[in-house]
């Protein structure tokens, strides 16, 4: 199958699932609430009658459910997801504001997390059942069974609290001002923009958040490392490797891992998704002003139009990176072009 | 080092040149150097524009970004000091207010201060109908009466007008800035003005300092005004960053990030009091916390019964909150202790469970009730209102009354108490208005009762409404001391609120800076902060 | 922490074999471990009332914020609980609102799985479809609006875990049901003139129901964590409530009192630790490929 036809392909899958995923917002924005109209306005605009008018009537309220989702999809089609209760900004708008610290950071821990989770699990594989795959593997149980937020309370309490080498909470320290907005990514505006000191002090501030949250993904890629790489070292032609005399770890790098490394790729979408999601606890802890945080602040405030905002982004940003895999794997996986 | 063994007549000319350059550029780079400080605060605003905002963090900024008519001394509330104005006469009726402005001010745009702007300031802030618009209300009319003299007609007699008038709500505005920013004073302001989203990133006023930036949520920032006409402060740029956790303030402080903390809880201000570095400021708290209940039975259930308001009166623990916050004080009312005739600690309530099991009884909750509490989640100037809240929730369980809490967001708390919408709610207050009548903001009649607690005029006796209606009027001390220890003796009885704790004012900063000086009605003045060598 | 959806639902169905299980947990002492924790915990909770020096909401304002010590062996919270009696009661929380999930999840998704699985066709379609648009959204996220929309409690929150996680195990459930649907003795029944009701209920279910109670006894941890988490964020039970993520969150505010904060989170960590123990260990033992 060539290249086009298998993209084609993949963006004929995500449309209804995009669809699908607006329906399903729609229904638990409808369907949850007892009144739409108390979920999505502010406490003092409920008395007044020209405001819960206007707000029945954009979003058809008085009309069936279908006509309802129509008009929502339309709105939604518009870049109008309503406007947040608690900063009174269409969500839009603030969703766009607040979506690049998010990516700094998730995109960082995802490095992290794929740094460290991979060699735990090489490790663990090479060296399987001995005392170091116990310990490798203790240590990603740890980082899937703690708490992200006691991870990053304990992290600010030590690292930057206690011993001050790690930046605390927040994005950029006090006294410097935002680097010039180019792509919101603090780091690379920073070093677009020349300025050594913006940027170094942007990326102390990532360190400890990017550090927790690539921790607690790291445990599930090491997981996945060591068995696919172990299920790998019987195939035949590793095999058939070693019998020609090649060295361990050669046959583990050379051979192993380029294959081993395929289902960690094909997770790497997912996982992102994931860590957009579990960054709200991260974000929460760490004053990281992210859509994360928004989200966070969006609940505790039952700002309703905000946090399904959120929840259709991330959705949505799940479902184009797994689109994205799909087609790096097409790449990887020689197998896929022949079906 | 080197060059005093070398002889000048062998120094290059080259070298030299160079070397004078880098003195210049050296000297002037040192020209250069901003002096900053940086402030770490709790923010809890939801605008700039001085005729929406009202709230602790505008009212810090707005003291300096602009300048009022009349001001207080810079700690106290003791008299009235001209500040715009030069001089102003009251008419004998007591209805004229006549102020003639300074002739050397000028906005930040380079225009004179002119009368016509205080004409516009207040009756925009009259006419948005927003947050501090009420403060307004005595005032009938305002003219222009030349290029320096404004006339304001008030409704009634009021002697506190002029206290009144040292809020930063009526802080003066360049009418032509904001009218070009869509601005307006016509009596359709509260729809048609749309100055707030400038006046929010930029201040159009006459103050030390310029509002040049505002990050909601993240950081404030002011910059010098050169041309101010009075002294120049300290500080070329001042940064408020907002840090809502009490404990990243003290690390931030502490490590010399930012220069002083204006949240820290009583406990960290104890604990850093040997520490060299940091200085520390402690004073009587402006800050009444108080409980809510509404009297509209729809919305505040069993807490709209006057008895039962009475009973959570009686059941609330005083000292354990004057235990919780170190040199906190109980109030004796709602009135600010730091006012006149305010009730203090002397004559407050005490804590009597068997007397509020008495009253419930009385009311017909013999066996309780459940009741859910609504608060800001939030920590103010260093205590945590969710730590207030679960104290009351176990003080009231002492008496029968099952409290769920509801902890909620600032911003969207503020809007169901401003709008009246809780029934049973955990707040606290600053006055507005640095005079006894700022309590009547509490009483039928007023502001807080009314639209906030739905406390009627039509539920309080008439004799009670004429003591009100005299309390705004009297200027005879004497009689006003009288009048206002009734009405306080009234509120202990029949109150929709339960006042129980004036904190402490703690603030810490590094030890190098100086002239920290805490006011009631506007806080901290940025603009008398220094730093020393 | 496990807000992972794992992204292919158990594809290989943990099929329990009988006979050969109690000979291997001598090879997988973590499964003992695990066990003994998670036990051990219950106890605990359940003896509260009568081990606990206090009682959690008990206030000593006087000696509020003191780290561990005699008196308070955990130390106290801002406003003078033991912490060590709140640790105790915590797990009366937490232990049952996992558990909550966990079950209602089981029986809810068996019967949506079972259902798709059975009737198959469209409805199958249906269901697969729904619940991949379920998968999409981030778990904790959805978990948030939900209880957004409905009211931050204990209730609500565990409501929002079953609507974000139901998926798994109808997905789960339906790819057991389509397999025995092909087995043999379904075919015997129906040959025997067995109506589908009654197929379902008596020969799918108590096939079908095994690997849906293993599944479920391992997503516990996830549960549990999502539910701290939910907690931590002010979206569960209320603020003066002993619940572990609850007094977790006080540490955003507390971080030098690392006493008010790290007992909770090690009593959360060991307990999901414990959790996955026990599943890590059944997982080699069923799929002996990683073994």
């Amino acid at each position: 199958m060539p290249l086009y036809k298998y993209v084609l392909r993949r963006v004929l899958f995500a449309v209804p699932l995009v669809l699908g995923i607006t329906v399903v917002a729609f229904l638990i924005a409808n369907a949850v609430p007892a009144d739409p109209i108390n979920a999505n306005l502010p406490q003092s605009a409920l008395g007044n009658e020209r405001l819960v008018a206007a707000f029945r009537e954009k979003w058809g309220l008085d009309q069936p459910l279908h006509v309802q989702y129509l008009t929502y999809l339309g709105n939604l089609v518009q870049g109008d997801m309503g406007v947040s209760i608690r900063t009174n900004n269409p969500v839009f708008d603030d969703l766009r504001q607040f979506l690049p610290a998010t990516v700094e950071l998730a995109t960082v821990a995802i490095f992290v997390g794929l740094l460290l989770g991979v060699t735990f699990g090489i490790v663990s594989a090479v060296w399987r059942n001995s005392v170091v795959d116990y310990a490798v593997r203790v240590l990603a149980l740890i980082g899937v069974s703690f708490p992200v937020f006691l991870l990053a309370l304990i992290g600010l309490t030590v690292l930057h609290a206690q011993l001050g080498w790690v930046a605390g909470p927040g994005r950029l320290g006090f006294l410097l001002s935002r680097p010039p907005h180019v792509t919101g990514l603090f780091t690379v505006d920073a070093l677009l923009a020349g300025q050594w000191a913006t940027f170094r002090n942007a990326a102390s501030h990532l360190v400890l958040p990017s550090l927790v949250l690539g921790l607690y993904v790291s445990g599930i890629i090491a997981r996945i490392t060591r068995s696919s790489l172990l299920e790998v070292l019987y195939t035949d032609y590793i095999r058939t490797a070693r019998a020609k005399g090649q060295r361990e770890h050669a046959v583990v790098l050379r051979h192993g891992l380029s294959n081993a490394l395929i289902p960690v790729v094909t997770l790497l979408g997912v996982l992102y998704g994931n860590l957009l999601a579990g960054a709200v606890l991260t974000e929460a802890i760490f004053a990281w002003p992210g859509i994360g945080r928004y989200a966070y602040r969006a609940a505790t405030s039952q700002d309703f139009p905000a946090i399904m905002g959120v929840s259709m982004l991330i959705a949505f940003i799940y479902v184009v990176a797994n689109f994205i895999v799909d087609v790096l794997y097409f790449f990887l996986d020689p197998r896929i072009r022949y079906v | 080092m080197h060059m005093s063994a070398v002889r000048p007549a062998s120094v290059p000319r080259a070298f030299l040149a160079a070397a004078v350059a880098l003195f210049a550029i050296v000297g002037s780079s040192q020209a250069q150097a901003e002096e900053v400080i940086v402030i770490g605060h709790a923010e809890i605003t939801e605008a700039y524009d001085p005729a929406h905002a009202f709230n602790p963090t505008s009212g810090m900024v707005n003291r300096v970004a602009y300048d009022t008519l009349v001001t207080f001394p810079d700690a106290d509330a003791s008299s009235i000091e001209p500040l715009l104005a030069a001089s102003w006469s009251i008419s004998d009726d007591g209805l004229v207010y006549t102020f003639t402005l300074r002739d050397d001010v000028a906005f930040v745009s380079g225009n004179p201060l002119r009368a016509e702007d205080v004409v516009f300031s207040f009756n925009r802030l009259k006419n948005v109908r927003a947050q501090p618009s009420f403060l307004a209300d005595p005032i009938d009319s305002l003219e222009a009466l030349d290029e320096r003299t404004v006339a304001i007609t008030l409704v009634g007699p009021r002697p506190s007008f002029l206290a009144e008038l040292a809020n930063t709500a009526f802080s003066v505005t360049d009418a032509e800035v904001v009218r070009a920013n869509g601005g307006t004073d016509a009596d359709d302001a509260a729809e048609a003005d749309t100055a707030m989203s400038y006046l929010n990133q930029n201040s159009a006023g006459t103050g030390a300092y310029r509002l040049s930036s505002w990050s909601p949520q993240d950081r404030t920032e002011l910059v010098r005004n050169h041309d101010y006409w009075g002294e120049q402060p300290f500080f070329d740029r001042v940064i408020i960053v907002n840090i809502p956790e009490a404990a990243t303030q003290r690390v931030a402080l502490v490590s010399g990030n930012i220069d002083l903390a204006t949240d820290l809880t009583p406990d960290q201000v104890v604990a850093l009091e040997g520490n060299d570095d940091i200085g520390i400021f402690l004073g009587p708290g402006r800050w009444t916390h108080f409980l809510l209940m509404n009297r509209d039975a729809d919305i505040g259930g069993p807490m709209a019964d006057p008895l039962v308001a009475r009973a959570v009166r009686y059941a609330l623990d005083y000292q354990g909150y004057r235990d919780l916050w170190a040199g906190s004080v109980t109030p004796g009312s709602n009135m600010w202790i730091g006012l006149a005739g305010a009730f203090g600690q002397d004559r407050a309530m005490g804590r009597d469970v068997e007397r509020a099991r008495e009253l419930l009884a009385e009311a017909g909750y013999a066996d309780g009730f459940e009741v859910t509490l609504q608060y800001p989640d939030m920590t103010f100037a260093g205590v945590s209102l969710s730590t207030n809240a679960q104290k009351i929730q176990a003080d009231l369980a002492d008496v029968g009354i099952t409290v769920r809490l509801l902890p909620g967001e600032v911003q969207v708390a503020l809007e169901g108490y401003r709008s009246g919408q809780q029934g049973f709610a955990y707040w606290f207050w600053g006055p507005d208005k640095l005079d006894p009548v700022d309590f009547l903001e509490f009483l039928p009649g007023g502001k807080v009762a009314g639209e906030r607690a739905r406390w009627m005029p039509e539920m309080a006796d008439d004799e009670t409404m004429a003591m009100i209606e005299r309390a705004y009027q009297e200027t005879d001390d004497d009689a006003r001391l009288e009048l206002f220890t009734l009405l306080q003796e009234y509120a202990q009885e029949h109150s929709a609120f339960a006042p129980f704790n004036v904190p402490a004012v703690q603030t810490a900063f590094r030890a190098d800076i100086e002239g920290y000086v805490w006011h009631p009605q506007w806080g901290l003045d940025l603009a008398l902060l220094s730093r020393s060598n | 922490m496990s807000l992972i959806t794992p992204p292919a639902t158990p594809s290989t169905p943990l099929t329990v074999r009988r006979g050969h299980r109690l000979r291997h947990l001598r090879r997988h002492p973590e499964i003992v471990v695990g066990a003994l924790v998670v036990i051990a915990w219950i106890v605990l909770s359940l003896l509260a009332p009568w081990i606990a020096p206090y009682h959690p909401l008990e206030q000593h304002i006087a000696d509020r914020l003191q780290p561990p010590n005699d008196t308070y062996r955990l130390g106290t919270d801002e406003l003078g609980r033991d912490i060590l009696s709140r640790v105790l009661y915590g797990g009366r929380i937490t232990i049952p609102a996992g558990l909550a999930v966990i079950v209602i999840n089981s029986i809810f998704g068996w019967l949506i799985g079972a259902v798709a699985g059975f009737v198959g066709g469209i409805w199958d379609e249906i269901m697969m479809r729904v619940t991949e648009l379920f998968m999409a959204f981030p778990t904790i996220i959805l978990a948030m609006a939900v209880t957004a929309a409905l009211g931050p409690d204990i209730r609500n929150a565990v409501i929002a875990l079953v609507i974000v996680r139901w998926t798994n195990y109808a997905r789960l459930t339906r790819g057991l049901i389509i397999e025995a649907k092909t087995n043999e003795y379904v075919e015997a029944a129906r040959a025997l003139g067995a109506k589908n009701p009654y197929l379902l209920f008596r020969t799918l279910l108590p096939n079908s129901i095994a690997p849906v109670v293993v599944y479920g006894s391992l997503d516990i941890g996830n549960a549990i964590l999502l539910f701290a988490g939910l907690s931590f964020l002010g979206l569960g039970p209320e603020p003066s409530s002993p619940e572990w993520g609850r007094m977790i969150s006080i540490g955003i505010h507390f971080f030098d009192q690392w006493w008010m904060w790290l007992f909770p989170g090690l009593a959360i960590a060991s307990l999901v630790m414990a959790f996955n123990f026990i599943g890590d260990g059944l997982r080699d033992m069923l799929d002996p490929r990683t073994r």
